[in-house]
């Protein structure tokens, strides 16, 4: 169904990340979806692929859990667009999520790379 | 569920002002408008698979496709018209039946009291009275002392309650000037407080009441309604009751018309000392009322549990209480003389309902839970009928991609839009149908269907969609998809037109309709032989009414029927006027051993030495139109001071007169206190009931015997016998203004009322025999049309490979009539069974009648050939060359 091509560098996200990714990207402050998707690609250097589509998806997934946020408003060049926000809910939702995906990241570094696994922690 | 916090529109929105932010960004990044907004686009990906997955994003998904289920089904339902209306009718008919027979049920048998804690409440029952009382009912009908005794007992029953009606029909009240009638009852003063039935306005009955014979009534809310218009001014109007003037102080609860079995109680006064109000309307028998003899059992006692004591515990203490009150007045017991047992049982229910109405009503149930059967199993047939029709449909469907989920959802929506439909229908029918029920069995108590009985509906409305839409579904998923591409009529079609699931619930409705017609025809025979019966009366032309006057010295009594005889007879149109104790046909009679010259006389052993007697006027048998076989008929001439004279029947001439002419005999009372002469032999004609046997009978004259009570009126009339009652009623007010005529009617009407159980249940089962071939009928023709339908492509080929005509008709016939023949094979021995449980209410017929037996046999060959007959027609006239290119 996507129509994008899956260039070599690029991974598609992983299932339920893509939560903790925008999260992540909200604790800098209010941003609409567009931005949230180049911020999330840029920051990863460009190897996360973000599909759109999943993007509004989860956004208004968070939103009616009350993670974050949202009212309309105008950008940076002008533009209508609907900007989301953190709440305390979320933040305390981000704290726990990257808790375990630090357990997570530290567990299957432990198993791939046995003797090392203790330098996954910077990511 | 409903209210979304966005709208799809602010979805689209954000997703537009999204491609228009990438775009601006890339094109700073240095595209051109062009391939920026389109890389943009792409970037994104599918924007309405976005906005679809948005719009289904915790939405009710279920209820959405409900609603196109829902949609398309009705589509599809309007398309064929002839089988939803033939599907919805039937269901309709067969769950209306099921209602309307199962409210009258659960009225009559499963509803309790409406009282405080019904459990709690039981009926007092005696094994039998002592010797030398006179009993209402023989158990359970007790007298004044036993309930004096046991009220004032402590534990056991607390309250014990007596109620006794104050006639055995109806008892003359007046408010204005106008007499009329009411059925009423005297009661404990307890009998509201310990029932635990409120009374809505005014006041109930205290103990006190009781004691003094408080002049006062609680009447029911019935009454109030029906009597009333429910003006609330009705308390504090005097009533006459037997012309003793009564106030109204109460209205009791909705819904509560008394503790009497089959009637309605219209109002209640407390228990009375006065002879006007003798309990059930009796003379005074010596020159004592009901509460000064214990000779006479006539009331009825209800009582309940103390708190924490069950019913054998309760029976144990009041025992001892019992016996001894059993004989209070009576003398000790003689020697070897059974002692009366008290017992309890459950007063749950109304009383004598279950013996008048419990077996009828439950052959009923099963009789229409029949149909029911049928009429599911019918809709089941159309429904796979129609699918079968539509297999190639749902195969195309289902190569195209929809889900066996989505196949059932359909198949589930038709089912509930036609049971939903029936249902709504059956509903009205059945509404009508108590209605009719109510009136025809003559239950007074409310039918109204509460909500067990909409239960009860519900959950067959339930199964049976669960039914229509699982059944047929199993047929569609048959097929599969690859059926779509290999289909033609000839190859498709065939193994559905033989479906053996379809050939075995034709034999199975063949089967019920079998048992159907065999009871409904055993009880229309019934019903004929009922009606045919010959009564020994010339009933036509004969109307007869009840008067109660309050006259306690015996002259007086006989002259005020005499005066009354000369007056009617006076009347242009009367051709002859007597009077009677008991009326005729009335289900009541005077049953007693006499002596026959001065003894009791011997029988043989175990048969019995009962005499019905009736107290009568001058010229009965004159003007009832029996013959006098012997010797004369009662006439003016015996009076009190002339000979006591009596008249026999032929039945008693035989039994106790055999090879002798009784005329000249004396015969009389157990007691030996009185005796008569007997100057006429009449034949035999019946007495209580249509259906009774002939049994010994003896007439007194009622000028001499010390008699003063109501009588019955029987007059005969020249032209239309009811023209003559607003006369005879203004002749009666002239002697006493307080009198009506109780129950006027004519005496064939009368009569019908002791069969007319007999006769509703007949027809009933009769309407729901032919209910059921007609069914069985439609559902025969339409499963049969089908399967020949299916077969026309076969009937082709045998056709053109040189099959005749007669061939083809014959092989289709042949078919059915293999059915039906498995249909009969079934049916005549589950016919026979039920044949076994309606022996108690056949009147003429064995319950092995074979009439019955072969007329059931033929109506189902007939309607199976009937049924088969036009399709069998059409598939011979197929031309085989378009019978081939069916396709």
């Amino acid at each position: 169904m996507a129509t994008q091509e899956n260039n070599d560098d690029r991974i598609a996200l992983l299932q339920g990340t893509l939560d903790l990714l925008i999260l992540k990207t909200l604790v800098l402050g209010p941003c609409h979806g567009q931005g949230v998707a180049r911020l999330i690609q840029r920051q990863s250097e460009e190897v996360f692929l973000v599909d759109h589509g999943s993007l509004y998806v989860a956004l208004q997934r968070l939103e009616d859990k009350k993670w974050i946020s949202a009212k309309w408003g105008v950008s940076e060049n002008n533009r209508k667009a609907r900007f989301y926000s953190l709440t305390a809910k979320g933040r305390e939702q981000l704290v726990e999520k990257i808790g375990e995906w630090r357990r997570l990241t530290r567990a299957m570094g432990l198993i791939l790379e046995p003797g090392n696994g203790l330098r996954t922690e910077e990511v | 569920m409903f209210k979304r916090k966005r709208s799809t529109e602010d979805f689209a929105e954000e997703i537009k002002a999204h491609l228009e932010l990438e775009a601006d960004e890339l094109r700073r990044e240095g595209l051109s408008e062009d391939a920026a907004r389109r890389k943009a686009r792409l970037e994104f990906g599918n924007v309405r698979a976005a906005q679809e997955r948005f719009y289904l994003k915790d939405r009710w998904v279920g209820l959405d496709r409900l609603f196109r289920d829902v949609r398309f089904a009705l589509r599809s339902l309007w398309h064929s018209p002839g089988f939803a209306a033939t599907a919805i009718l039937t269901l309709a008919l067969g769950i209306g039946a099921n209602t309307a027979v199962f409210s009258v049920m659960n009225a009559v048998l499963l509803r309790s009291l409406p009282v405080a804690d019904p459990d709690r409440l039981v009926y007092l029952r005696t094994s039998n009275p002592p010797r030398g009382t006179g009993t209402i009912d023989s158990n359970e009908t007790l007298s004044y002392p036993v309930y004096d005794a046991l009220r004032r007992q402590s534990g056991g029953l607390s309250p014990v309650i007596a109620y006794v009606p104050l006639s055995n029909s109806k008892v003359a009240v007046r408010y204005g000037a106008l007499p009329e009638e009411a059925e009423g009852d005297m009661v404990s003063g307890t009998f509201f407080s310990g029932l635990g039935v409120k009374v809505i306005r005014g006041r109930g009955f205290r103990e006190e009441d009781e004691t003094n014979h408080a002049s006062i009534a609680v009447i029911s809310y019935n009454y109030w309604t029906q009597r009333f218009a429910r003006n609330p001014d009705v308390l504090g109007t005097t009533l006459y009751v037997n012309g003793v003037a009564i106030t109204i102080v109460g209205v009791a609860a909705e819904g509560f018309e008394g503790v009497e079995g089959g009637g309605s109680t219209d109002f209640w006064i407390p228990l009375q000392g006065r002879p006007e109000l003798n309990a059930w309307g009796n003379p005074l028998d010596d020159g004592k009322i009901y509460s000064a003899n214990p000779t006479w059992w006539c009331l009825r006692l209800i009582g309940r549990l103390a708190p924490g004591v069950t019913r054998v515990q309760a029976v144990a203490q009041l025992q001892p209480v019992f016996q001894r009150a059993a004989y209070i007045g009576l003398g000790s017991p003689m020697q070897g003389e059974k002692p009366p047992v008290l017992s309890v049982i459950a007063a749950k229910n109304f009383p004598g309902y279950d013996e008048r109405y419990g077996n009828p009503l439950r052959i009923l149930m099963a009789m229409v839970g029949l149909v029911l059967l049928i009429a599911m199993t019918n809709v089941v047939m159309l429904l796979m009928a129609r699918n079968a029709a539509r297999q190639r449909e749902f195969s195309v469907r289902q190569a195209l991609g929809a889900g066996r989920g989505e196949l059932l959802r359909q198949l589930l929506a038709e089912s509930l839009i036609l049971v939903s439909a029936g249902g709504a229908l059956a509903w009205g029918f059945a509404e009508m149908a108590t209605r009719l029920l109510g009136s025809w069995a003559q239950i007074e108590s409310s039918l109204a269907p509460d909500r067990t009985v909409l239960l009860f509906t519900l959950g067959v409305l339930v199964l049976a969609a669960m039914l229509f839409g699982l059944a047929p579904l199993r047929m569609a998923l048959a097929g599969g998809a690859e059926l779509a591409l290999k289909t033609s009529a000839a190859t498709s079609n065939a193994d559905a037109g033989k479906s053996r699931t379809g050939r075995m619930i034709v034999a199975l409705q063949m089967a019920l309709c079998v048992v159907l017609l065999v009871g409904g025809g055993l009880l229309i025979r019934t019903l004929r032989n009922l009606e045919n019966t010959p009564l020994g009366v010339r009933v036509d032309g004969l109307v007869v009414f009840g008067v109660k006057p309050n006259i306690t010295s015996i002259p007086d009594g006989i002259a005020f029927y005499a005066k009354l005889m000369d007056k009617l007879r006076a009347l242009p149109g009367v051709e002859s006027v007597t009077v009677m104790e008991e009326r005729l046909g009335s289900g009541w009679s005077d049953n007693g051993d006499m002596t026959v010259d001065g003894k009791l006389p011997d029988v043989a052993n175990g048969s019995s030495r009962t005499v019905r007697s009736n107290v009568v006027g001058p010229g009965f048998f004159h003007t009832l139109g029996v013959p006098v076989l012997v010797g004369r008929d009662f006439a003016d001439s015996d009076t009190a001071t002339s000979p006591h004279v009596g008249i026999i029947n032929e039945q008693f001439a035989k039994r106790f007169f055999s090879n002798q002419n009784p005329l000249g005999h004396l015969i009389g009372t157990d007691d030996g206190r009185y005796q008569m002469t007997v100057v006429g032999v009449v034949k035999d004609h019946k007495y209580r009931s249509i259906d009774e046997d002939p049994i010994p009978m003896a007439w007194y004259m009622y000028a001499q015997i010390p008699m003063t009570g109501a009588m019955h009126v029987e007059m005969r009339i020249h032209g239309e016998p009811l023209a003559i009652l607003p006369s005879a009623r203004r002749e009666l007010q002239q002697i006493n203004p307080n009198l009506p005529l109780i129950r006027p009617m004519t005496q064939r009407a009368q009569y019908d009322t002791t069969i007319s159980g007999q006769i509703l249940f007949a027809r009933l089962a009769g309407f729901f025999g032919f209910l059921a071939v007609v069914l069985v009928a439609t559902g025969l023709y339409g499963s049969l049309a089908y399967r020949v339908n299916m077969r026309t492509a076969e009937i082709g080929v045998r056709m053109a490979v040189g099959a005749r005509r007669g061939q083809v008709v014959w092989m289709i016939l042949q078919d059915s009539l293999l059915l039906t023949a498995a249909g009969v094979v079934i049916g005549v021995p589950l016919a026979m069974l039920v044949g076994r449980a309606l022996a108690s209410s056949l009147y003429g017929v064995k319950p092995l009648d074979a009439v019955s037996y072969f007329l059931a046999v033929m109506g189902v060959a007939g309607v199976a050939l009937v049924a088969s007959a036009v399709p069998a027609g059409r598939a011979a006239s197929v031309d085989p060359m378009r019978a081939l290119r069916t396709e």
